[in-house]
């Protein structure tokens, strides 16, 4: 990792009695830690990249108590390291994003489950859903169900959130289940403190390791082990999970004084709850609310009798359950219907099916609620006002803002090494006519946003080129895949690459390799070289595994280099030559890259080192603002201003300061024949004697050029 | 509700942060919180990381109880995970559209919101990509969130920021802490700038020039108002007076600029010959009682026409390139201090197109068709890579810089000649008719602009709209209303996309005279 994360690890080191102040996803690796877990693993992305980060680099930490930690290669790999604690009684945690993560190590999933477990075992799920999501909208809720292990869903309260996770390693030990727990994007980087507990010394560790293996049939998904698994899980895991939940109290029960209704809702969601019943006047800032409230810190298995005593003699009970499919609300229904309670459920209907429920979402689907059901001598009208208000205050701004605010799509960042590719590609199109493109998951994926809007599908991580298969036969232009390289070692070479060689398809692989896994947070891959920073035996490069596939057709570019990268796609895309084709398409992640670099080049400076920075510019005077450029580009830094010159209207390019001068400016300028105003400067910082020299000799030179011109041009810079 | 709470504040304190990715919102809100901590509030924040983090819109939430941790004695407020509208004491965007994104969510509420907001702009991809003018107006903004604010500090922290030498982060975080709105002492702002740890010193004095700002200790430098880039030679000030003298008031700034940047392109007499022509437009113009439209042809007419008669060939860009003013303007764009050397280097790639143009008449003529006839000949270009500020660069470009004698004599000045003539005389005829439609013809040559294929597609875009609706032989079958109309739909439609795929879409209407197919014409 490039960035350094010793504060957090500082902050994993507190002990009994210290007070921790930091983010969720830090509270809940401080919980692990003082759980005593033997092994850790996971797979990053977006909201759990930060625990696999801190994890990696406290490596020291770590080794004192002899946590073995491993960056798995892929979620199902992940999940596969819970094996550990199939047969020894160790704790592990894995984490990864869901449910795109859960989809990956569903298989392993369901076999650790079925086998059951004897060490506690937790699985960390970022669930990714709602405003900021960069996936798939979906609930992980049917994993647990499907694969019998329970799923908890805390209170975002780091005090709280610490306990269940120490809670949550008991219980599976208690159920010989694996334990899900889900956080959303927000409880992940929510700040909060806790007292901490010191971490605890594991049972077994590299410290103190296992002596001998355990031989036991019964965990093998082979029948007839297979039917016990399946009998063990319904009928003693379930009942042993309920009971368990029972016992430790681990769902909340808030008393209110309007006991006629109330709220069920989920654990993450409870303080989003809280806050609408605040906003409607129905709860103090404590969090005391007038309505009795049943807190779901565990959401799978449902505890029945908690549900029926809770809505016994309420007229009307709301579910607050984000997502679709409504699973809480068909449960509950079905148990109040199986207990002969007759108490209303509402649930989607003043709340919606689909979407995050932030906070006027809430509020209107609380206020919802209390308008429908009118409890038992609650004033009606603040509620309804307070909703109007909103209304009101958003209708006028429409009306004084005249025009909707126009969107701002996220993009590749400065210098971003992938961006050229795109550029190129936009250019050979233009020659040889569109093509299919086959997008896959990664900072590339930007490319269908403005303003390359370029790639036809994207079904999953690493599978761009297995998503090929069914189209590139039955398309008449050959077809492109993309991948990056993180995809590429998730996934994308067994599933892509041994695909196509197997099945013998001819069509065009663009391998984006800018050598890490860049989207979720830069971590290293089995290829990355971190510009030299990594011991060059430990790395596997990538051109060496196609090799092995048996690839033949594989060549390497460097990205920025937009006219070479374009006589490459179209030799690929036009050759005689049958088979997978690779463009291995290299070039390091800027943001990485500057991370390295920024700290050298000030040192140098600092040192009176002579150092060349290099920009971009844009003349004012020679650009007609089309802006060509920029829509083969995007770069941030490259973007327009109002037109200084009196008479032009249209805003002409500029670059602004935060360009690293990665020279794509000036590369596509040149591949597309744009424009000439495009320059690159290389400022000598600290310059030596001989620069000096040099460029004073240079100015004299070229003033005498300046001042023979003709007099039509002597007084051009004069103001007046 | 219990009674231990009712000597407590029945609510918390909520902000939300409004930034783009990289500019440090996440930062500014770490501060906030440890401004709070240092107070030792109970606090919260929450963030939205992710792809919005990558240039796109990105929030921070921030929400406070101003009652210390001791007084609370143990007991702590809920507080929420979302900003919420009708709730928020205070909203800070980094930038002046996202204030307006704040404003449509209906963050900010005028009972309660102070509304902080940079007014500057920092342009999303769709309005950089757009081939015309498609910048968002702010206006409305800035009206919607002082109506709406409770209170509102809006002004332009970039320029700030670029005055101090500053960034926008601290600036706010002072902004912030000066605004009073917080019960935050400033200086715990500052302890927590420095608790931070990171570009320490810097960001102090972006704190406190955000904070001598608010407190009205430091001021915002006017924008010197920008001169004329153009030359001013003797020979010009009777050109100048003229057009002073003989211009109504409404059209004669854009005139005299027109005459400054012609004179200053070829020749005193090449400016005279544009007044000559702006003149005849004038004529024109007040005999189609052009005074009730403020003169709109003769100002819209002179500016493309000043534009149109500079037209940039390789002379131009190299004689824009060798002048003494452009290095120090790129010195100042680039950030390069004066004791540091520069090398400047540009990206030069001209075609058979380019050298067609500086030839006489028939032989450019001549090589622009051998050059159509072939795929090769249409792409060949040479490309150049120029160390302007290397003696021999320099020389290069100021050799062409000094062809400007022969230009007269070139075939491209030719063929725009006659281009402009068209122009004028479509004008002319149009005025009679509809004064609409002759101030559309007037800016129908925006289209023609850039260079290469940008340059070939916007003219041919500009000749196909000019003869099937603007040209005085046009067969447009509608009235003059309906024409105008027209040529402004078809301008617009030719900077819709760069495959002129609205524009195909639009000719190809059944009022519209059928054009020969894009093939032939070619």
């Amino acid at each position: 990792m490039e960035r350094s994360f010793t504060k957090e690890v500082a902050l994993l080191r507190k002990g009994k009695g210290e007070i921790f102040e930091g983010e969720g996803i830090l509270a809940i690796t401080k919980a692990l830690l003082q759980s005593g877990v033997s092994y850790l693993g996971g797979y990053q992305g977006a909201p759990v990249s930060h625990l696999m980060d801190v994890m990696v680099d406290s490596k020291e930490l770590l080794e004192e108590y002899g946590i073995h930690a491993e960056a798995c290669n892929s979620e199902a790999a992940a999940c596969a390291m819970l094996a550990a604690s199939i047969n020894y009684p160790i704790r592990g945690a894995v984490v990864w994003k869901s449910t795109v993560g859960t989809n990956v190590a569903a298989d392993a999933l369901s076999n650790v489950a079925s086998s059951g477990v004897v060490g506690g075992s937790l699985i960390i799920i970022g669930e990714d859903y709602g405003e900021g999501a960069s996936i798939i909208q979906e609930r992980s809720h049917a994993f647990a169900m499907k694969s019998q292990c329970w799923l908890l869903d805390p209170r975002p309260n780091h005090t709280r959130v610490v306990d269940l996770v120490e809670d949550a390693f008991d219980m599976s030990e208690a159920t010989h289940t694996p334990i899900i727990v889900e956080f959303r994007i927000r409880a992940c980087h929510v700040t909060g403190r806790f007292e901490c507990r010191d971490n605890k010394m594991p049972k077994y560790s590299a410290k103190n390791p296992i002596r001998d293996p355990v031989f036991n049939l019964d965990k093998f998904a082979l029948p007839p082990s297979t039917y016990l698994q399946e009998k063990l899980k319904v009928e003693e895991r379930l009942p042993a999970a309920i009971d368990f939940i029972r016992k430790r109290k681990l769902n909340e029960h808030f008393d209110g004084t309007q006991d006629d209704i109330g709220i069920i809702c989920q654990g993450g969601l409870y303080n989003s709850v809280t806050r609408g019943l605040q906003q409607l006047g129905l709860a103090d800032v404590f969090g005391e609310a007038e309505i009795p409230t049943l807190c779901l810190n565990v959401t799978y298995p449902m505890v029945e009798d908690e549900i029926v005593a809770f809505c016994a003699g309420k007229s009307a009970v709301l579910i607050v359950e984000e997502g679709w499919p409504n699973y809480l609300e068909e449960a509950i229904n079905s148990i109040l219907r199986r207990a002969d309670v007759n108490t209303t459920i509402v649930g989607k209907g003043p709340f919606p099916k689909a979407g995050e429920y932030q906070a006027e979402v809430m509020l209107k689907g609380l206020a919802g609620f209390l308008e429908g059901v009118v409890p038992r001598g609650m004033d009606l009208a603040p509620i309804s006002a307070a909703v109007a208000a909103i209304d009101k205050n958003k209708a006028q701004a429409a009306e004084l803002l005249r025009a909707p605010i126009p969107k701002r799509p996220p993009g590749f960042c400065t210098g971003c090494p992938e961006r050229p590719v795109f550029s190129a590609l936009t250019l050979a199109q233009k020659d040889i006519g569109k093509v299919h493109i086959a997008a896959d998951v990664g900072c590339h994926t930007f490319a269908v946003l403005p303003p390359f809007n370029m790639g036809n599908s994207m079904v999953g991580y690493g599978l761009g080129l297995a998503s090929s298969a069914g189209i590139a036969a039955n398309f008449g232009k050959r077809t492109v895949a993309i991948m990056g390289d993180g995809g590429f070692w998730h996934s994308g070479l067994s599933t892509g690459i041994g695909g196509a060689m197997y099945n013998d398809r001819d069509q065009v692989l663009i391998i984006l390799a800018n050598g890490y896994s860049s989207a979720t947070g830069q971590q290293y891959l089995p290829s990355t070289t971190a510009g030299g920073g990594v011991d060059v035996n430990s790395v596997m490069p990538i051109e060496n595994a196609l090799k092995g596939l048996g690839v033949k057709w594989v060549r390497k570019q460097h990205t920025y280099q937009v006219g070479k990268m374009k006589k490459l796609l179209k030799e690929a895309l036009t050759t005689t030559e049958k088979g997978l084709k690779v463009i291995i398409a290299e070039a390091e992640c800027q943001l990485a890259k500057q991370r390295r670099l920024r700290p050298l080049v000030a040192k140098a400076l600092a040192a009176g080192d002579r150092v060349i920075r290099t920009r971009f510019g844009v003349d004012e005077d020679t650009c007609t603002g089309d802006h060509a450029c920029i829509r083969l580009s995007g770069c941030p830094s490259l973007t327009v201003k109002p037109n200084p010159d009196k008479l032009r209207k249209d805003p002409v390019t500029t670059v602004l300061n935060s360009c690293v001068g990665c020279g794509l400016c000036g590369e596509v300028s040149d591949a597309a024949v744009l424009c000439p105003s495009f320059y690159k400067a290389d400022i000598v910082q600290n310059p030596g004697i001989h620069d000096r020299a040099l460029d004073a000799v240079r100015r004299v030179g070229i003033g005498i050029l300046q001042g023979a011109r003709p007099p039509a041009n002597n007084g051009a810079g004069a103001t007046q | 509700m219990n009674s231990p709470s009712e000597q407590f504040p029945d609510r918390t304190m909520a902000l939300v942060i409004s930034a783009l990715g990289g500019e440090g919102g996440g930062v500014l809100a770490g501060w906030i919180v440890s401004a709070a901590e240092i107070e030792n509030y109970p606090v919260q924040s929450t963030s939205i990381p992710g792809v919005a983090q990558r240039t796109g819109a990105t929030t921070y939430y921030v929400e406070f109880f101003p009652v210390t941790h001791d007084r609370l004695d143990g007991k702590l407020p809920v507080m929420a995970m979302y900003q919420t509208p009708g709730y928020m004491d205070m909203v800070i965007c980094s930038e002046l559209m996202e204030a307006g994104r704040a404003l449509e969510n209906g963050m900010v509420s005028p009972d309660r919101t102070t509304l902080i907001a940079s007014t500057h702009r920092s342009y999303s991809i769709l309005e950089r990509s757009a081939m015309g003018d498609e910048l968002f107006e702010g206006d409305d903004v800035l009206k919607a969130g002082e109506e709406l604010s409770k209170r509102s500090i809006l002004f332009d922290m970039e320029r700030l920021c670029q005055q101090t030498g500053t960034m926008i982060n601290a600036v706010m975080l002072g902004v912030i802490a000066g605004s009073g709105e917080l019960p935050i002492k400033p200086e715990s702002f500052e302890q927590a700038i420095e608790k931070g740890g990171v570009a320490v010193k810097p960001n102090i004095i972006g704190f406190r020039t955000g904070l001598a700002y608010i407190r009205g200790e430091l001021q915002l430098e006017d924008k010197p108002e920008e001169a004329s880039r153009w030359g001013r030679r003797a020979s010009m000030d009777d050109l100048l007076a003229a057009a002073g003298r003989d211009f109504p008031p409404e059209a004669a700034p854009i005139i005299m600029e027109g005459v400054r940047r012609v004179a200053d392109y070829q020749s005193t007499a090449y400016g005279s010959a544009y007044l000559a022509r702006v003149a005849a437009v004038l004529d024109a113009d007040k005999a189609a009682d052009g005074a009730s439209h403020g003169f709109k042809l003769t100002s819209e007419a002179g500016r493309y026409l000043a534009l149109w008669m500079s037209f940039e060939d390789i002379i131009r860009v190299a004689d824009l390139k060798s002048r003494p003013e452009r290095m120090d303007r790129m010195r100042k764009e680039i950030g390069a201090k004066d004791s540091e050397p520069v090398v400047i280097t540009e990206f030069l790639k001209p075609g058979f197109e380019e050298f067609a143009s500086v030839l006489p008449p028939g032989l450019g003529r001549a090589l622009t068709e051998w050059r159509a006839k072939k795929e090769w000949r249409r792409n060949f270009h040479f490309a150049m890579r120029v160390k302007t500020n290397s003696f021999f660069g320099f020389l290069r470009l100021w050799m062409l810089a000094k062809m400007k004698w022969w230009r007269p004599r070139t075939y491209r000045f030719a063929e725009e000649q006659a281009a402009i003539g068209s122009w004028l005389d479509a004008m002319r005829d149009a005025v009679a008719r509809d004064y609409r439609l002759a101030v559309e013809i007037a800016e129908l040559p925006r289209l023609r602009k850039g260079y290469s294929d940008t340059f070939q597609r916007g003219t041919a875009n500009y000749q196909r709209i000019f003869d099937a609706l603007a040209a005085s032989s046009s067969d447009f079958t509608g009235d003059a209303a309906q024409q105008a109309d027209a040529v402004r739909a078809a301008r617009e439609a030719a900077l819709a996309d760069d495959e002129s795929k609205a524009l195909d879409q639009l000719l190809a209407r059944p009022e519209i005279p059928a054009e020969p197919s894009r093939e032939a014409a070619e």
